[in-house]
């Protein structure tokens, strides 16, 4: 499918050595448009939506920055560490920079960790983007759900 | 059949098929050449900055570039693309209007006050722009990599002594931008920040602290390839945290990569015999986020009004640990009874700063007594 | 026949009886990617009615001045796209030169001009129909502007229906094919009005 101009620069910024090491896309070869409508559906199946997500991310990181650096226990189940480094991080679709802000959740139930940035957040809640596969920082949209125990919504309808 | 063609192959027309296909082309080249060297070509320009310096500088090329090859450094991060909004300045006149691409920096106040994005702007006409003084000290320099130790399994300590100029002034707190070796995919440098932990004294060295930061562009060639005797090229020095006036107690306040610019200042003191009283609050995890343990003990012995409090909030049962415990915001709460006559000096990121300025304000710390460097 | 066709008559026809978007189909795809906002379609559009009007009659003039005259007809398809190459170059420097906000909003359209079909096609045509050299100006002029009128209606239209609810296949290409081709089913009704050939 053809992807717009915004879409081509943003997939542009993607690439290693731009904005971050080893780029945003992992070995996916698929354009940035299909990532995005791929991941868009698997969201829609676990029956959530990508600002449910991201909201959820954003609740847990607030509640660990108290930790200050340091592991702090979240709710009963959860143990949240947040850090950061200095500078400001640019989005791939230039509408914006986000702090250097790692969050890493630790939900004790299930023995399961996961690892996301401020990045990721604001990627997942402005564009829906959860990395492309194959790349270490990829957040698959069934992990995230299950470990940070994201319940289902309803979908707004289809207007 | 190819004999046939060989045979009656029209000589005279295909020459001049050629001929004419090579002067129309060269015709036009011409014609590109001439039409780059006059619509192409802005002059001379003035740029007239802090209504007091004149460069004269060629037109044609961004004002982030067109300045950094006049020695003058704004900060960016994203190699010129416009996607940091870093390098701003207030133009005054010459540079039009804002293009699409900045607009999403620019709050409506800083459209009024014609802030620009310097990679965004071309330079065509003369120009009367603002920038901040510190600014003009900010110099570009060629080093040499020269110690390169592990602080911890994600920070590294780099050592760079300065081959071309030699020597920076700059204060104890202040960082410098360090380029990206590998930024061959955008079209001006990548920078990134890294706080200074060495004393200003050794105008010759400077060392940073740099923490691996997944994915990261920098910190991950840092961490992986950097090699001693490698060339990098640095600019600075930034910002403006530093060591301010006073004679009440010190409480300084940071963890993990925060420690440089703190450490600096606390060797600068050394330097300067400042007896000044003050406490450093470091907050870790466990006992392996500890570092550069040693060479605070020794600052200890040497400045005896000099206090090193290391507080651990999840320490291993194999750590053996017998200093303090908790969250860094409890322990300073424990340790710190009254603040109204003390400074506070935080670096970190803005949660954990705020976290601390809450505790130093209700100890009574006048909020224009606390000093930050705000990731 | 085409002697006795006023200039005027060509530049009508090339605008709305024989619009070279609508009815030729040519110079689709920069059509297709610019025809979002009415604001850069709107600029695309001049830089293209510049581009069309100043090549068609350069292109004449080389034509029948050079490649005629020397019996070199055959290589009039590389001399005028060269032609038209080169000329886009120089209008994108002025662009640039004179409006940075316009050359950046056209971005990458810009150089794409000078492989729009409609440019070349429209001095293909106008040596097929033999126009003398004020028809030849009236045709790259009219063409220019029924492009121009083509692309800013398909504009408005796609401004439009970002609201309207399309079946999620035909989103992007799709709708904008079938719009573009219900659009050329009206202008059919214009078919043999007029005879410029």
């Amino acid at each position: 499918m053809k992807q717009t101009a915004i879409e081509d620069r943003a997939q542009a910024q993607m690439q290693p050595g731009v904005i971050t090491r080893d780029g945003m896309l992992g070995s996916d070869t698929r354009r940035l448009v299909d990532i995005l409508v791929e991941d868009e559906a698997a969201v829609r199946r676990l029956g959530t939506t990508h600002l449910a997500i991201a909201r959820r991310m954003r609740q847990l990181r607030r509640a660990g920055a108290g930790g200050l650096g340091n592991s702090i226990p979240v709710g009963d189940n959860f143990d949240v560490i947040v850090d950061g480094v200095r500078g400001r991080m640019p989005c791939p679709y230039e509408d914006g920079t986000v702090s250097k802000t790692n969050t890493r959740v630790t939900n004790r139930r299930l023995e399961r960790e996961i690892l996301f940035t401020d990045l990721h957040i604001h990627m997942i809640e402005r564009h829906g983007f959860y990395m492309g596969r194959g790349s270490l920082y990829r957040l698959e949209p069934a992990d995230v759900v299950a470990i940070l125990e994201i319940e289902p919504e309803p979908a707004p309808p289809l207007t | 059949m190819l004999a046939d063609i060989l045979t009656n192959f029209p000589v005279r027309e295909f020459l001049l098929s050629v001929g004419v296909l090579c002067g129309i082309s060269l015709f036009l080249a011409i014609v590109m050449v001439i039409a780059d060297a006059t619509i192409n070509y802005y002059g001379k320009v003035k740029l007239r900055i802090n209504k007091d310096r004149e460069l004269e500088v060629e037109g044609g090329r961004t004002l982030l570039t067109t300045l950094k090859d006049e020695g003058i450094f704004i900060p960016s991060a994203c190699g010129g693309r416009g996607s940091c909004g870093l390098c701003k300045c207030k133009i005054s006149a010459g540079a039009g209007e804002p293009l699409v691409t900045e607009l999403p920096w620019l709050t409506a106040e800083e459209r009024r006050d014609g802030v620009r994005l310097s990679c965004q702007v071309k330079v065509k006409n003369d120009i009367e722009m603002e920038i901040p003084e510190g600014l003009f000290s900010v110099k570009q320099f060629a080093a040499e990599v020269v110690g390169l130790r592990n602080l911890t399994y994600d920070i590294k300590e780099v050592r760079l002594k300065l081959l071309e100029p030699a020597a920076m002034e700059y204060k104890a707190g202040q960082f410098i931008q360090i380029e990206v070796p590998e930024y061959e995919l955008t079209d001006e440098p990548v920078y990134r920040a890294y706080s200074m932990s060495s004393e200003p004294a050794d105008k010759n060295i400077v060392e940073v602290e740099v923490r691996l930061v997944p994915n990261g562009i920098c910190s991950t060639y840092v961490h992986q390839h950097l090699k001693l005797g490698q060339k990098m090229t640095i600019n600075g020095p930034h910002g403006d945290f530093g060591l301010r006036e006073g004679a009440g107690e010190m409480i300084c306040i940071a963890g993990g990569s925060g420690m440089a610019p703190i450490k600096s200042i606390l060797l600068d003191m050394l330097r300067t015999g400042n007896q000044r009283p003050a406490r450093y609050f470091f907050g870790a995890r466990a006992r392996r986020d500890l570092f550069l343990l040693d060479e605070m003990r020794q600052l200890e012995e040497k400045m005896p009004n000099f206090k090193f409090i290391p507080a651990l909030s999840h320490p291993e049962p194999d750590d053996n640990w017998q200093g303090e415990t908790g969250l860094i915001t409890e322990v300073v709460a424990r340790h710190v009874a009254a603040a109204a006559d003390k400074q506070a000096y935080l670096c970190g990121s803005p949660l954990m700063i705020d976290a601390c300025i809450k505790v130093l304000t209700e100890k009574g710390m006048p909020t224009d007594q606390i000093f930050y460097d705000k990731f | 026949m085409p002697d006795t066709l006023s200039w005027f008559t060509v530049l009508f026809a090339a605008v709305f009886t024989n619009n070279i978007l609508l009815t030729n189909y040519l110079g689709m795809c920069s059509f297709l990617g610019a025809s979002r906002e009415l604001k850069t379609a709107t600029g695309l559009g001049s830089a293209v009615i510049f581009v069309m009007t100043t090549t068609s009659v350069l292109n004449w003039v080389v034509y029948y001045g050079i490649l005629k005259k020397l019996g070199l007809e055959h290589l009039r398809f590389i001399v005028f796209i060269v032609i038209i190459a080169a000329f886009t170059q120089i209008v994108e420097m002025i662009i640039d030169r004179v409006s940075a906000r316009l050359y950046a909003a056209l971005g990458i359209f810009l150089p794409l001009i000078a492989v729009n079909c409609a440019v070349m096609g429209a001095s293909l045509f106008m040596i097929i129909r033999e126009y003398t050299f004020i028809q030849s100006l009236a045709y790259g002029f009219g063409s220019g502007v029924g492009w121009t009128l083509a692309i800013m209606a398909m504009a408005g239209i796609r401004e439009k229906m970002v609201r309207a609810r399309v079946p999620q296949g035909l989103e992007g290409a799709g709708i904008a094919l079938i719009i573009a081709g219900i659009m050329a089913l009206a202008f059919t009704g214009f078919n043999g009005m007029m005879n410029i050939s």
